[in-house]
C-alpha cells in the first residue's frame, strides 16, 4: 500500500493557493469595467462578442482562478495525495491563464486571429497542466469518499470543456467557426457549469458543510448517487442537444430537480447546524441556495421561451449562485490559510481570523455584491440600471479584494518582522 | 467492539457536539462557559493523548514509520493546544472577540485534521494494526489522561 499518504511537506506552500486567489477579483474588477464599456442590448444577446468575453473574464477569471486554488489545497486533505511539482506547475499554469485570459478578451475584443490563437494555446495548456497532475495524484488515493469521486468527476467534466472551449476559441482565430459551433458552444457551457462547478461544488459540500459548521450530515443517498444521477443527466442532455434538441428539456428538467435537492437538504442542513456563528459566509451560503433554485426553474422555463433569457440565467446561476460559494470560500480560506502557516512557522502571537478581515467591509462588500447580482438581473427589463449595478459590483470586487490582501500582507509583515519567535507551543501542555 | 477507526471517529464528533455547546453558551456569556470549555479542553486532550500514547505508538512500531503522517498529526495538535490555551486566556480577559476569533481558527484547523486522520490515518492504522484493534481500541478507552 501507499504509504506516502500523509506527510509533512505534502500542504502546498501558501503562494501556490493564494497566487490564484489574489488574481481573481481583479478579473471580477475588469469583467465589471466591461460591462460599464457595453450596453444592455449587446450584453442580452448571448452569443455577442461583449457577452462571450464578459463571461469568460468571470468563469476563468474568477471562478475558475478560485476553484484552482481551492483544489491545490483541498486535495492533500480531502484526498491525501499530492500534486506532482506542486509549486513548479501552479507557477507556469498561472502565468499562462492570467494571459490566456487577457489574450482572448483582446483577441475577440479587436477580432485579432493571432492573438485568438495565443489565447487558445496559453489558456488549454494552463488549465491542463495542472487538473492532468491532479487527476493522475487522485488515481493514488487510498479512500475514495464521495467527496474524492466527486472532484475526480468535476476534474473530468472540466478537461472535455475545456478541450471543446480551446476548439471553439480556435474556430475564431482561424477563422472557420463551423457550423457544429454553436451545439458545441452549448455543450462547452453547460459542462462546464455543471459539471465542472456544480459537481465540484456538491462533492465539498457534503464534507464541509457538516464539519465546518456542525451541522447533521449528508444521507448516504445524497452522497453516493447524487453525483452519479447528475452526471448521467449531463450526458443524456448532450446526445438530446446533438440529436433531439426538442426534447433537452427532459434531461434539464432532470440535472435541475437533483440540483435543487442538493441545495435544499444544504439550506436544511445549516438550519440544523450546531454552531450559532452567523457569519458573512453563512449568508453567502444561504443566498447561493436561494438563485441556484430560482436559476435552475428558469432554466428549464427558458426551453419554452426560445431561450430568450439565457443571459439572465447565467447571471442567476453563474453570478448568483457559484459566485456567491467562492466569495464566501474566500473569506474563510485565506485568514485560515495565513494563520496556518505562520503558525507552523513557530510564530505564535499572530491575529485570529476574524481580525485579519475587516467585518463591516465584508458587509458592506456582501450588500453590493446582492444589490450588482439583481440589479444585473432587471437591467434586462430596466437598461438604465445596468452601468449602477456594474459599479456597484466593481466596488464590491475592489472591497473583495482589499479584505483579502489584508490577512496576505499579515502574512508577509510577520515573516519580515519576526515579532516573536517562541517555540513554547512545542512543549506545551493542557492540563 | 469498534474498530479503531470507528471509535476514534466517533471521538471526534463527541468533541465536535461539546465545541459546539461551548460556542454556544459562550454566545450569551463567555463566564458561564468556563466550565464546558474546561470539558471540551479535556475531551480534546483525551483524544490527543488516545492517539498519541496508544494508536499512534502502535503504529510507528508496526510500521517503523516516524516521520511520516503520525508527526504531522502531532505537530497539529501542538497547534491546537496553543488554541485551547487561548480559550482560556479569552475567558480569562473576558474577551469575546477574542474567543470567538480563536474558537474560528481553532475548529477550520480542527476539522481538515479530522478529515485528514478519518479519510487517511486510520484508514492506514486500521490496515496495518487490524490484528490488534480490539486491545488497541481498549488501551484507548481505559487509558488515564497525564
Amino acid at each position: 500500500m501507499e504509504l506516502t499518504g500523509l506527510s509533512t511537506d505534502q500542504a502546498p506552500p501558501i503562494s501556490a493557493p493564494l497566487r490564484f486567489f489574489l488574481t481573481a477579483p481583479i478579473f471580477a474588477i475588469l469583467a465589471g469595467i466591461l460591462i460599464l464599456l457595453s450596453d444592455s442590448a449587446t450584453l442580452f444577446s448571448r452569443y455577442s462578442i461583449d457577452s462571450i468575453i464578459i463571461t469568460h473574464a468571470m468563469t476563468i477569471g474568477f471562478l475558475g482562478f478560485v476553484m484552482l486554488g481551492a483544489l491545490m489545497q483541498m486535495l492533500p486533505v480531502l484526498a491525501g495525495v499530492k500534486i506532482y511539482k506542486v509549486e513548479t506547475i501552479t507557477l507556469y499554469s498561472h502565468i499562462m491563464l492570467v494571459f490566456g485570459v487577457l489574450f482572448m478578451i483582446y483577441g475577440l475584443y479587436f477580432s485579432a486571429p493571432s492573438i485568438n490563437l495565443l489565447a487558445t494555446i496559453f489558456l488549454v495548456i494552463g488549465f491542463l497542466i495542472l487538473l492532468i497532475p491532479m487527476l493522475i495524484a487522485l488515481r493514488g488515493a487510498n479512500n475514495f469518499t464521495p467527496t474524492v469521486k466527486a472532484i475526480n468527476v468535476s476534474l473530468i467534466f472540466a478537461v472535455i470543456s475545456i478541450i471543446i472551449g480551446g476548439y471553439l476559441l480556435f474556430g475564431y482565430a482561424s477563422g472557420t467557426v463551423s457550423s457544429t459551433h454553436l451545439i458545441l458552444a452549448n455543450i462547452h457551457s453547460v459542462w462546464a457549469v455543471f459539471g465542472f462547478v456544480g459537481i465540484l461544488i456538491i462533492g465539498v459540500a457534503f464534507q464541509v458543510i457538516p464539519m465546518f459548521y456542525v451541522a447533521p450530515r449528508f444521507k448516504q443517498f445524497c452522497k453516493q448517487r447524487v453525483v452519479h444521477i447528475i452526471s448521467a443527466g449531463l450526458l443524456v442532455w448532450a446526445f438530446l442537444n446533438i440529436f433531439y434538441p426538442e426534447y433537452a428539456y427532459i434531461a434539464k428538467t432532470w440535472i435541475s430537480l437533483f440540483f435543487f435537492a442538493f441545495t435544499s437538504a444544504v439550506w436544511v442542513k445549516l438550519n440544523n447546524r450546531r454552531r450559532p456563528t452567523s457569519d458573512v459566509t453563512v449568508w453567502y451560503w444561504r443566498i447561493s441556495s436561494i438563485f441556484m433554485s430560482i436559476g435552475f426553474f428558469a432554466w428549464i422555463f427558458n426551453s419554452y421561451l426560445d431561450d430568450q433569457y439565457t443571459v439572465i440565467i447565467s447571471v442567476i446561476i453563474g453570478g448568483g449562485f457559484f459566485l456567491s460559494i467562492m466569495i464566501g470560500m474566500l473569506y474563510k480560506i485565506i485568514p485560515f490559510l495565513v494563520w496556518f502557516h505562520l503558525n507552523s512557522r513557530g510564530y505564535m502571537s499572530i491575529p485570529t481570523m476574524n481580525e485579519m478581515t475587516n467585518k463591516k467591509i465584508s458587509i458592506l462588500q456582501f450588500i453590493l455584491y446582492l444589490f450588482s447580482i439583481i440589479g444585473f438581473i432587471f437591467s434586462y427589463f430596466y437598461p438604465s440600471i445596468l452601468v449602477y449595478s456594474a459599479l456597484s459590483f466593481i466596488l464590491s470586487m475592489v472591497l473583495l479584494q482589499y479584505n483579502i490582501i489584508k490577512p496576505v500582507l499579515v502574512y508577509v509583515k510577520t515573516i519580515k518582522t519576526k515579532p516573536d519567535f517562541d517555540m513554547s507551543a512545542f512543549n506545551m501542555k493542557v492540563e | 467492539m469498534s474498530t479503531i477507526k470507528e471509535y476514534l471517529t466517533t471521538d471526534h464528533r463527541h468533541c465536535d457536539e461539546l465545541f459546539a455547546s461551548m460556542e454556544e453558551v459562550a454566545s450569551t456569556s463567555l463566564q458561564a462557559a468556563k466550565e464546558i470549555t474546561e470539558k471540551f479542553i479535556d475531551a480534546s486532550e483525551r483524544h490527543f493523548q488516545m492517539e498519541e500514547r496508544v494508536m499512534f505508538a502502535e503504529f510507528e512500531q508496526k510500521t517503523g514509520m516516524t516521520q511520516g503522517p503520525t508527526a504531522m498529526m502531532r505537530q497539529e495538535h501542538e497547534q491546537m493546544r496553543g488554541l485551547l490555551k487561548q480559550l482560556l486566556d479569552a475567558i480569562e480577559e473576558n474577551n469575546k472577540d477574542k474567543f470567538f476569533g480563536t474558537t474560528e481558527t481553532l475548529m477550520i484547523l480542527l476539522q481538515q485534521h479530522n478529515m485528514k486522520e478519518e479519510q487517511m490515518l486510520y484508514t492506514m492504522a486500521q490496515q496495518h494494526l487490524s490484528a490488534e484493534s480490539d486491545r488497541i481500541v481498549e488501551m484507548m478507552d481505559s487509558m488515564i489522561v497525564e
